[in-house]
């Protein structure tokens, strides 16, 4: 891009009630009506009454449905837009969770139910159970909803082979594998290894190219699950399968991973080829005060992957998604002009949150993101 | 298998089986944690969820036939946090990975010297819904792993925390004893999970032991020290001396040629025979012959008490995958017997 520290967000934004409930046909409130209105006033939205209409509408037509996803989207696009981020999506309005959408439109997939994440929280695991088989897009009908609806460029959050095989039970190639190897653990991780690229070839690869030929121009895969196995063995696998993923497209690529052990993925992160930008979380590791140098702890992994010689972008975490607490611009720039200075060349920092802002409600994403706008135009202007 | 040495029946006698970690909560249960979040259910009625969840995998245990029954521990929302919670001079800390899984625990955080006021696994476990007739089983965290997964603040190193810990947990023991329990398990999965390759060093295994020695002084329950997400075949022969009854062993994480090299003599052991962590059901005969190689193998003059269970907690599955787990835990004990009694 053109302009110095261009700004982006991850990608999912809170689904406002008036989505979740009318998507699944509960009816809403007046208040979460009047917020649909409000907001659409704020972000400058027109003809809202049609969005209300399909609201208050007792029996809810699958058409309506779809329309709800679009609304939801638009506001999604114009809420990113009116911040004035340079790079967008549609906040995923359009996806239930970044596992289940896709697990849910792949066939060779079962869901068992729900196992602990941790305390009184749980997510829905899915086992594989046959040989993974693409049977329609997931992500092109609301990437071409997006493409249409903006001007801004349009990154598409992609949730990466490694996460989907990491978070799914293995029923399939591990009965397959049986056969083949009486060792237990050089049964999984053969079983494994098959699992993920038979998922990259048939599933993931199919994907990539419809959402090219419908115009996406840049792709960011998505990979929480990056470092849960830090062995050599599985760094090396995780490797393998993004460059198998984005190898011979003609598209931007980049890797989101967070709330992981950047230590080990520094190691890594000079293997990733056709990887444009890696987009990593530090604010929620830093503290609150201004100023550049030792007291931005939050960023010193970020030396690491320069000491590892990696040398593409950074999508660089200035906003922390888990707190309501709102970033002032002069700790936002204090973030951005610290990072530049590691790196020493600012062209390399794209000015991010940490992770996608779906856990905060509108009105704290909305000013986080505008003091992040503001909080990179005072580093263009510190650099002059 | 060199029954010659032995007479049949004792040998069937002493194959026994358990559950080695926490257990998955049944769907109700589940549903009544995820609405008490929201606020939609009391205290009171989330306590009943989980007095009726716990009745169910007690019952699950005992259908199975399991040697010594467990409470589940469904109200343990990671291995540490009774500890974390309930010990003077700890704190409950960040979210951090669980291991190599796509689970998080609290840290432990140490800011002063640990102290018990309370009891803490007798409190927090359903010990009036446990059945009379059947020996009962705690599982608790050994100290190398409570050590390596807290956030020391206050003891000089690493390997201090770890013999205060240990002394917490002699404590424990004792009050367990008193309550009934037979059976204690120290869940150990620090102690083979070298994702790095590090392997432990030989003195702080001989910490370990030391560690152990407290935690286990004058104890006269059986006693097992488990471990899991790692090959145990890393900390041979040193594991062999640990002041323990029983050696619990991932067997999908272990060598099991390198394994079948040591003889077990006077240990017994706890054969993870069954992946917590994969849906699929094992095949029972497959998982017979493995047990019976290995048994071969490690008891080369005179066989050992030998325990089939899950090679971790079996909270990685959906409550109703881990139920059939059970089953296949049963039914590989019981045609070990049986094969046994008749060879």
């Amino acid at each position: 891009m053109n302009k110095l520290f261009p700004t982006q967000e991850i990608g999912s934004l809170a689904k406002p009630p008036w989505r979740v409930k009318a998507y699944r046909g509960e009816p809403l409130t007046q208040e979460e009506i009047a917020e649909a209105v409000e907001w659409g006033r704020r972000l400058g939205i027109e003809n809202t009454e049609d969005l209300v209409k399909i609201l208050t509408k007792h029996e809810k037509t699958p058409e309506d449905r779809k329309a709800i996803l679009e609304w939801a989207a638009l506001y999604a696009i114009r809420f990113f837009e009116t911040a004035g981020l340079d790079i967008i999506f549609d906040g995923e309005q359009w996806r239930s969770e970044m596992y289940e959408h896709v697990i849910r439109n792949v066939e060779g997939f079962k869901f068992l139910g729900y196992v602990k994440s941790f305390d009184y929280r749980y997510f829905n695991k899915a086992a594989c159970v046959n040989k993974p088989k693409y049977v329609k897009p997931f992500y092109v009908d609301e990437f071409v909803f997006a493409r249409k609806n903006t001007e801004k460029v349009v990154k598409v959050p992609f949730t990466g082979p490694y996460t989907l095989v990491d978070w799914t039970f293995n029923e399939y190639y591990e009965r397959e594998a049986a056969s083949q190897t009486r060792d237990f653990k050089q049964r999984k991780a053969s079983a494994r290894r098959e699992f993920l690229f038979d998922l990259v070839k048939e599933v993931v690869r199919p994907e990539i190219a419809k959402l090219i030929e419908a115009g996406a121009k840049w792709i960011q895969i998505d990979e929480p699950a990056a470092t849960t196995n830090p062995s050599d063995e599985e760094m090396r696998l995780f490797v393998e399968a993004f460059n198998e993923t984005v190898k011979g497209f003609n598209c931007t690529f980049s890797l989101h991973n967070c709330y992981s052990n950047y230590r080990v993925l520094a190691k890594y992160a000079c293997q990733l080829r056709n990887c444009n930008q890696l987009a990593l979380e530090f604010a929620n590791r830093d503290n609150l005060q201004t100023g550049i140098g030792e007291i931005r702890v939050g960023y010193r992994e970020l030396r690491i992957f320069e000491e590892h010689g990696y040398r593409g972008n950074y999508g660089l975490g200035v906003i922390d998604v888990h707190t309501d607490f709102v970033e002032p611009p002069e700790l936002v720039r204090d973030r951005i002009l610290h990072a530049a200075k590691i790196v020493g060349d600012p062209d390399r920092i794209f000015v991010s949150t940490d992770c996608g802002l779906r856990t905060r409600k509108w009105n704290v994403s909305f000013e986080k993101l505008k003091n992040m706008v503001l909080g990179a135009e005072l580093a263009r202007k510190a650099l002059g | 298998m060199h029954t010659s040495l032995k007479t049949a029946k004792l040998v069937a006698e002493m194959i026994g089986c358990f559950v080695t970690g926490i257990l998955p909560r049944p769907k109700e249960l589940i549903e009544a944690t995820r609405v008490y979040e929201r606020n939609r259910i009391n205290q009171k009625a989330l306590e009943e969820a989980f007095l009726e969840g716990t009745k169910k995998v007690i019952e699950a245990q005992t259908k199975a036939k399991l040697s010594y029954i467990t409470d589940g521990m469904l109200k343990w929302q990671d291995l540490l946090r009774p500890f974390t919670k309930n010990l003077e001079g700890l704190r409950v800390g960040a979210l951090a990975r669980w291991f190599n899984n796509n689970t998080f625990y609290r840290r432990p955080l140490v800011f002063g010297a640990l102290r018990r006021t309370r009891s803490i696994v007798a409190e927090t476990t359903y010990i009036g819904l446990l059945p009379k007739n059947l020996p009962w089983k705690a599982i608790m965290p050994a100290p190398y792993t409570f050590a390596r997964l807290s956030e020391n603040k206050f003891y000089k190193n690493e390997r201090e925390l770890m013999f205060a810990y240990a002394e917490i947990i002699r404590e424990e023991i004792e009050n367990l004893a008193e309550v009934g329990f037979k059976y204690v398990q120290l869940s150990d999965p620090a102690l083979v999970y070298t994702p790095f390759k590090e392997n432990v060093p030989k003195d702080t295994l001989s910490d370990i032991k030391e560690s152990l020695k407290i935690a286990f002084k004058n104890v006269k329950l059986r006693t097992c020290l488990q471990t899991f997400f790692g090959d145990f075949s890393k900390i041979l022969p040193e594991a062999l001396d640990f002041p323990v009854s029983d050696l619990g062993i991932d067997l999908y994480e272990t060598n099991l040629e390198e394994l079948k090299e040591y003889s077990f003599d006077n240990k017994g052991v706890a054969l993870g025979v069954v992946d917590a962590r994969s849906s699929l059901l094992e095949n029972e005969r497959e998982l017979l012959n493995v047990s019976k190689s290995l048994i071969e193998a490690i008891y080369p003059s005179k066989i050992g008490d030998v325990f089939i269970c899950p090679n971790c907690d079996l909270e990685f599955l959906p409550w109703e995958r881990a139920e059939q787990k059970l089953r296949v835990i049963e039914r590989v004990v019981e045609i070990l017997r049986s094969e046994e009694a008749s060879s």
